[in-house]
């Protein structure tokens, strides 16, 4: 019996289900994309820590890491036809002060930054701070990051409130892609299939230094 | 439909494929929900605060267990505050400790501040147990219907009053 409502229901049926297996192509073929990304320096150049208030209101004296670093990466091998964007950023690692607890970790983003693919260039907003952004990082476009001495985004804390001379802190890269479509997937260590490790990711390790005294107006991650 | 009011056992029939539809549909999201670990495994975006990455209407499938790795840095995660009812998905970005007290702190990509004022008054940092995923796969705009059902109610009834009158007039 074909009334229009069947017609309707099966055309309606037919269209979702061509609709998911080609959009579950699609996500497939991120496997077989290849993928390497290169990290060739990720070093600090200028490393302080300052006292500051979480906001203005806040009577609370906290240290901050003011923590700026250099990157030349190449990440154009994660940009294919299922890219939406690249999520780049770099956190600062360290070990837990007290060694009672020895493997609890640290880590805190101090800069990141969003690589729109070609693709998705028109939902990225330009009205934000993100513009001037983009005109210094040169070739941001196409994955490629060359920062000499870039400044940190986000100035870090520590719930204790203490972050002076903490030693063993570390920078790293890492980066999110995100799909049009299918699995969203991060950096991995190890090789898998046609995706290569992320290698050279991480800075050497180095010292926050003692206090610098000297009060900004408003520190903070804002 | 006059025939079927006319015959009981097919209205009968009907009756039971309409429940057995809404009770099939029930049951997958229920087992989804064990799969995953989350009470609300797959979410639909309502804001703006992860775009260029995610849309209002772009459905997320949420993960909740810790297998291999615990919840960390980076990670994009779907977390409830107290007192508050709608879900917020936002990137970890800080994360202090390990285990489940580790203190994680949240923002938004396309927001300039972090989530410190989003949070329950007094709360500065979120624990694992406010977490109800991580996301790990996304469809874009097939969630838009929902939000066009949650801000026209009128909507809802009429979607009902269809599906109910398609189930009736089809036949098998």
């Amino acid at each position: 019996m074909y009334t229009s409502v069947v017609r309707l229901q099966n055309v309606f049926g037919f269209f979702t289900t061509v609709a998911f297996v080609v959009a579950a192509f699609i996500a497939a073929s991120d496997f077989v994309a290849e993928r390497a990304p290169i990290v060739r320096t990720l070093k600090t150049t200028s490393v302080q820590v300052v006292r500051g208030r979480p906001h203005y209101y806040s009577s609370k004296k906290e240290e901050y890491a003011v923590i700026n670093f250099s990157l030349d990466a190449d990440l154009s091998s994660l940009f294919t036809w299922n890219t939406k964007q690249v999520f780049v950023y770099v956190t600062a690692e360290w070990p837990a002060a007290d060694h009672s607890t020895t493997n609890a970790t640290n880590e805190a983003v101090i800069w990141d930054s969003i690589i729109t693919s070609p693709s998705a260039d028109h939902l990225a907003n330009h009205w934000s701070r993100r513009h001037e952004e983009a005109a210094q990082e040169r070739g941001r476009e196409d994955g490629k990051l060359v920062l000499k001495n870039q400044r940190h985004k986000y100035k870090i804390t520590h719930p204790s409130g203490k972050l002076a001379t903490t030693e063993n802190v570390t920078l790293r890269l890492h980066y999110n892609v995100q799909p049009w479509v299918g699995l969203l997937t991060w950096n991995q260590d190890v090789d898998y299939g046609y995706w290569k490790a992320l290698k050279n990711g991480v800075s050497k390790r180095f010292k926050l230094p003692a206090i610098k005294e000297k009060k900004p107006a408003s520190a903070g991650s804002r | 439909m006059l025939s079927s009011l006319a015959n009981p056992r097919q209205a009968a029939v009907q009756l039971m494929n309409f429940g057995l539809i809404l009770s099939t549909a029930f049951m997958m999201w229920k087992g989804l929900s064990v799969i995953t670990d989350s009470p609300s495994p797959i979410v639909v975006v309502l804001s703006g605060s992860m775009e260029p990455a995610f849309q209002r209407g772009d459905l997320l499938f949420l993960w909740n267990r810790n297998v291999v790795t615990e919840t960390s840095v980076g990670e994009v995660v779907v977390y409830s505050v107290k007192g508050k009812d709608i879900p917020i998905v936002h990137r970890i970005v800080r994360k202090f400790g390990k285990g489940p007290e580790a203190k994680l702190l949240t923002k938004g990509d396309n927001n300039v501040s972090d989530d410190t004022e989003l949070y329950a008054s007094g709360q500065d940092y979120l624990v694992r147990k406010d977490i109800i995923g991580s996301v790990f796969a996304y469809i874009p705009f097939v969630g838009y219907v929902t939000i066009l059902l949650s801000e026209h109610p009128w909507l809802k009834t009429v979607m009902l009053g269809l599906m109910g009158l398609v189930v009736v007039l089809q036949r098998e």
